[in-house]
């Protein structure tokens, strides 16, 4: 086969997978339509504020409920939400008993 | 039919490396015939040869093909003129590494978009009217130096030119290949073709089926 | 066909031809191109689905939620202070809430304990409230006023907890078994599992524990005057921002904290800015850069021999323009759709892996979610506009060069 026929075809196939995912993608964001009602139902009945994304703080755990000065002074175990936060690390636990 | 009237061709004009490798040629070439460019390296052969197969502009003067003036022609009509009159063969083979023996035959015709069938078929017919059939898939850096020089000899006669320019054919070839060469310009010839060779080989030169010998010194015609 | 696609095609199979010489550097570079889309549109994916996610599910979230704030610290909300806010004109009723964090130093993991309102539907809804200003004592009013939760059949008692899917999953533990707490005033409280939340929610309830008033406040040592905070109803939604400004005038060491302002949280998380995301965008544009730069330093001497012999055998200046577009076009839309699959993929089956230790952060404790894919064309148009566009002009731009590149350089080669 001619190297042009296989580059298109190859290409033809990947617009098709990608065709499908973005069929998938508009379809499961339907059937999802259900649960994400249930979650946004417990959210609700629960009166929640937040989504559970980082438990490691409590202003990382509540990010909209985070009082304006926390960030500054929390758990020892916690990684800022601030630029710096991402290159150090918390401090280290004495390991002896 | 080739008219050049007072060509000249100057290299880095201006500058102190100025030089001139034509000066005021006026040369008539003339259809169905073979004629030789004769002179020493340097005395403006290629050049001449160049400006010839519209490849490069002559900085003053005019060239004729059939009649028309074509010096003054924009680079896409010089390229198509190129394309479909002219076929060259190089020094060198000058093949493209990494593609097959047929690809690079075909490579000449690419832009006219034949259809590819029938291009191949061209393709494959010309390299087995040089003993290069077996060679069709081969990749180019397989081959010797004489099946190069007939690929190339194949790759300039596929888009069918009626005038062939050869620069110095000869150089890289042994006697028996140099003469097998000469065999195949006869057979130009007897096409119908116009041949023009630069070469400072007296194989090529004092050859019977050479029409017409032109001797350049210096950028200059020299009389015989 | 006409002549001008089978002259692309052509044109195609002699750049494919081209790059396949060059094999390992092409192969290498179209690796790291995929590389760098699949991050982009990864990140691009995740960020924009749990934004998107987080939009539709904080609906549900309180209009407007007041703390009390002490020297820049939360402080416990005195229940004196809901008549004050009860008598803002346009407030519609006012909840308190009573949670707070646990530490679980067997698996270092945060919990976060929330005593659930009654949705038993058999008591008032202010019932509350008022269960905190009776008398302990008084058997009858507090039997009356116990609070009761039910979710999907499991009943939240005093001594009892319904605990979130992370936590279940962590501590091994479900419905029967038993869960040790230490309390305040140092006593162990060994409360019994009765129900876990469902795991489709754990986006927002990972890490959940659900607790009764009574025990909530015996853990932690909470007095029946303080709660955590207030929730606030408003008759009229959009007189939210009014009455939050009227609170905060009233109680002036009071915050308020408006679902709008919940949601604006929510779209603004994952921005550039933030620390990994800047990380991630300075390598893929770094990338970039040397990919521009190795295309924008010109062509190498085989490269500008090959442009003369195609110029020599008749290709013209903008054959071989076209040629360098086929080449960056090729290469650039192969890595576009390779890395958006692969990031599709991902993102939406694989549950991220590759982003899971950045966001997993420090946290021992990290819900299991599958996000909903939202995709828009938006999304796509600019991961292309970053991605293809840039590469393919970079590709064609040193060809103008080419237009330089005499014919008759061909003729004057002397060695191969």
């Amino acid at each position: 086969m001619r190297k042009s026929s296989l580059f298109f075809l190859g290409l033809t196939a990947e617009v098709i997978v990608f065709s499908f995912l973005l069929v998938h993608a508009s379809l499961s964001e339907s059937f999802q339509q259900d649960v994400l009602a249930q979650k946004s139902a417990l959210v609700k009945t629960l009166r929640l504020t937040d989504l559970c994304l980082f438990t490691e703080a409590r202003y990382t755990r509540h990010l909209s409920q985070a009082d304006l000065n926390t960030a500054f002074q929390d758990h020892p175990l916690s990684l800022e939400h601030f630029p710096s936060g991402s290159f150090t690390q918390p401090y280290v636990k004495n390991e002896t008993p | 039919m080739i008219e050049l009237v007072n060509v000249k061709k100057v290299f880095n004009a201006g500058n102190p490396s100025e030089f001139s490798a034509l000066n005021s040629v006026n040369l008539e070439i003339a259809q169905n015939k073979v004629t030789v460019l004769k002179g020493p390296s340097g005395s403006g052969k290629t050049t001449l040869l160049s400006i010839v197969g519209c490849m490069s502009r002559p900085s003053a003067g005019r060239v004729k093909l059939n009649g028309r003036e074509i010096t003054s022609l924009p680079e896409r009509f010089l390229t198509d003129i190129r394309r479909t009159t002219f076929g060259f063969i190089f020094q060198q083979p000058n093949l493209i590494k990494g593609i097959s023996v047929l690809e690079n035959v075909m490579l000449p015709a690419y832009p006219l978009g034949e259809k590819r069938a029938h291009l191949k078929m061209k393709a494959l017919n010309g390299l087995a009217g040089l003993n290069l059939s077996s060679k069709a898939s081969s990749q180019v850096e397989w081959l010797s130096g004489g099946e190069a020089q007939r690929v190339s000899i194949v790759r300039a006669l596929i888009n069918d030119p009626s005038i062939i320019i050869a620069d110095e054919p000869t150089a890289h070839l042994d006697t028996k290949l140099s003469y097998r060469f000469m065999e195949i310009v006869e057979k130009f010839k007897a096409e119908g073709k116009t041949v023009i060779i630069t070469s400072h080989d007296p194989l090529v030169y004092d050859s019977a089926m050479v029409d017409h010998v032109v001797n350049l010194r210096d950028g200059k015609i020299e009389d015989e | 066909m006409t002549p001008w696609i089978e002259k692309q095609r052509y044109i195609i199979d002699f750049t494919i031809s081209s790059l396949l010489r060059r094999k390992v550097k092409n192969i290498g570079l179209l690796t790291l191109y995929t590389l760098i889309v699949f991050i982009l549109a990864s990140t691009m994916f995740f960020t924009h689905s749990i934004k998107k996610e987080a939009a539709i599910i904080l609906q549900g979230s309180p209009e407007i939620v007041v703390q009390k704030i002490i020297a820049g610290r939360h402080d416990l909300f005195p229940i004196s202070y809901i008549d004050s806010i009860k008598s803002i004109r346009g407030i519609a009723n006012v909840e308190t809430r009573l949670w707070g964090y646990y530490y679980d130093s067997l698996v270092g993991a945060n919990y976060t304990l929330l005593s659930p309102p009654d949705n038993s539907g058999t008591t008032q809804l202010s019932g509350k409230t008022t269960a905190v200003e009776t008398d302990p004592d008084d058997a009858e009013a507090l039997a009356a006023t116990k609070p009761l939760f039910e979710y999907n059949g499991a009943l939240l008692e005093p001594g009892t907890l319904i605990i979130g899917n992370g936590v279940s999953r962590m501590r091994n533990i479900s419905k029967g078994d038993y869960m040790p707490f230490m309390a305040a005033d140092g006593q162990i409280m060994n409360l019994k599992v009765s129900g876990t939340l469902s795991s489709s929610s754990e986006l927002v309830s990972s890490d959940l524990i659900l607790i009764t008033d009574e025990d909530f406040r015996k853990l932690f040592g909470i007095a029946p005057q303080f709660v955590t905070d207030a929730i606030v109803t408003v008759k009229n939604p959009n007189e939210v921002s009014m009455v939050a400004g009227k609170i905060k005038k009233r109680l002036l060491d009071s915050r308020p904290i408006i679902r709008d302002e919940i949601l604006r949280t929510y779209d603004s998380i994952f921005n550039w800015r933030g620390g990994m995301m800047i990380v991630i965008f300075s390598a893929a544009v770094l990338a970039f850069v040397i990919f521009a730069w190795d295309k924008a330093s010109g062509l190498s001497a085989g490269e500008r021999r090959e442009i003369g012999i195609l110029k020599a055998v008749g290709w013209e200046t903008s054959d071989v323009i076209q040629m360098k577009f086929w080449e960056g076009a090729m290469i650039s839309l192969t890595a576009f759709f390779t890395g958006v699959i692969l990031a599709y993929i991902h993102v939406f089956f694989a549950g991220s892996p590759v982003f899971e230790p950045a966001l997993k952060g420090w946290s021992s404790l990290y819900p299991n979610f599958a996000l909903t894919p939202f995709i828009n064309a938006e999304q796509i148009t600019t991961l292309f506009f970053l991605t293809v566009v840039p590469y393919t002009v970079a590709t064609i731009v040193p060809t103008w060069r080419a237009a330089t590149i005499d014919p008759d350089s061909a003729m004057r080669q002397t060695g191969e």
